[in-house]
């Protein structure tokens, strides 16, 4: 079993994967949608939660930690950064940013390995 | 700044390695791994990778010995970190105003501020995810949840809202217990 978890810490975390996973989470939820303040809370817990299901559905030892930050799109400006202190072979991060007509949504997820 | 900070957490990394070689029996390796951005202008990374990091193989294949530790001998000091981020934040962005080459290159050092201070507490097997989001104040809505999937014993958040005439900040810590 150690030789098994030790496997997948070798290959790292996949960031292409998570890509994909988010992407296809937030065009679910957000897909075709308009920026609605009503439903903005509701849009970014399904997001989150729908995201980190998937992603332990891969079944890796990871803890995971996943942002939303959904912003309505006008003439205003906002930056974001990320600073991480950690194990730069096995954890790993990945950003997914969508946007269309009313809204722009930036997604992070930062995958710490668990050590067993 | 951002140099200067580099070559003090290269000094503290290798400070620590040495101390918790001889405390333990083991080594125990704690490798930074910052988010670099590249020169361009692009304020948004989609993946970023640190191919120097990776030329270390042998590093995958030490054995650990077992220290027999089941948790943190010290919770996160959540408080501390609070302080430490109404400190950055408000000394950093007190008297600025909104500007966007400004904020851009903001965020990127007050990320890293936030993480060497909080390195500097040395709170021992904690990894550390420092998230910072600026803002220009219209008025527009922005809303930014986060979830995380982890050990709720151990592993902690510490967060804080700046705002001035001009700007919001937003600054999130996350420490993770590293078996």
């Amino acid at each position: 079993m150690e030789e098994y978890h030790r496997h997948c810490d070798e290959v790292g975390f996949n960031a292409d994967e998570a890509h994909n996973i988010v992407k296809e989470c937030i065009d679910g939820v957000l897909g075709g949608e308009d920026y609605n303040h009503n439903n903005i809370n509701q849009w970014t817990a399904s997001i989150v939660e729908q995201s980190l299901a998937h992603l332990v559905k891969l079944g890796k030892a990871y803890k995971y930690i996943v942002t939303c930050a959904v912003v309505q799109r006008s003439a205003y400006g906002f930056h974001t950064a990320s600073s991480c202190f950690w194990d730069t072979t096995s954890d790993g991060t990945c950003t997914v940013r969508w946007e269309n007509r009313t809204m722009n949504c930036i997604v992070n997820v930062f995958a710490i390995a668990i050590v067993l | 700044m951002m140099t200067s900070d580099l070559a003090q957490d290269r000094a503290a990394g290798s400070l620590r390695q040495r101390a918790s070689g001889a405390s333990l029996g083991g080594r125990e390796f704690r490798q930074k791994g910052p988010r670099r951005r590249p020169k361009d202008s692009m304020s948004t990374v989609s993946h970023v990778d640190e191919p120097g990091q990776h030329e270390d193989a042998s590093r995958l294949t030490v054995q650990m010995e077992n220290t027999y530790q089941l948790g943190p001998t010290e919770p996160f000091p959540v408080v501390v970190v609070n302080h430490i981020l109404e400190d950055v934040l408000t000394n950093y962005l007190q008297e600025e105003h909104y500007e966007p080459e400004l904020c851009r290159q903001m965020t990127k050092t007050v990320s890293e501020v936030i993480k060497a201070r909080v390195k500097d507490l040395l709170i021992p097997r904690y990894k550390l995810i420092v998230v910072c989001h600026i803002g220009q104040l219209t008025s527009q809505s922005v809303l930014i949840g986060s979830r995380c999937l982890w050990d709720p014993k151990s592993d902690t958040f510490s967060s804080y809202i700046f705002r001035n005439s001009s700007l919001f900040a937003l600054a999130n810590v996350y420490a993770v217990y590293c078996e």
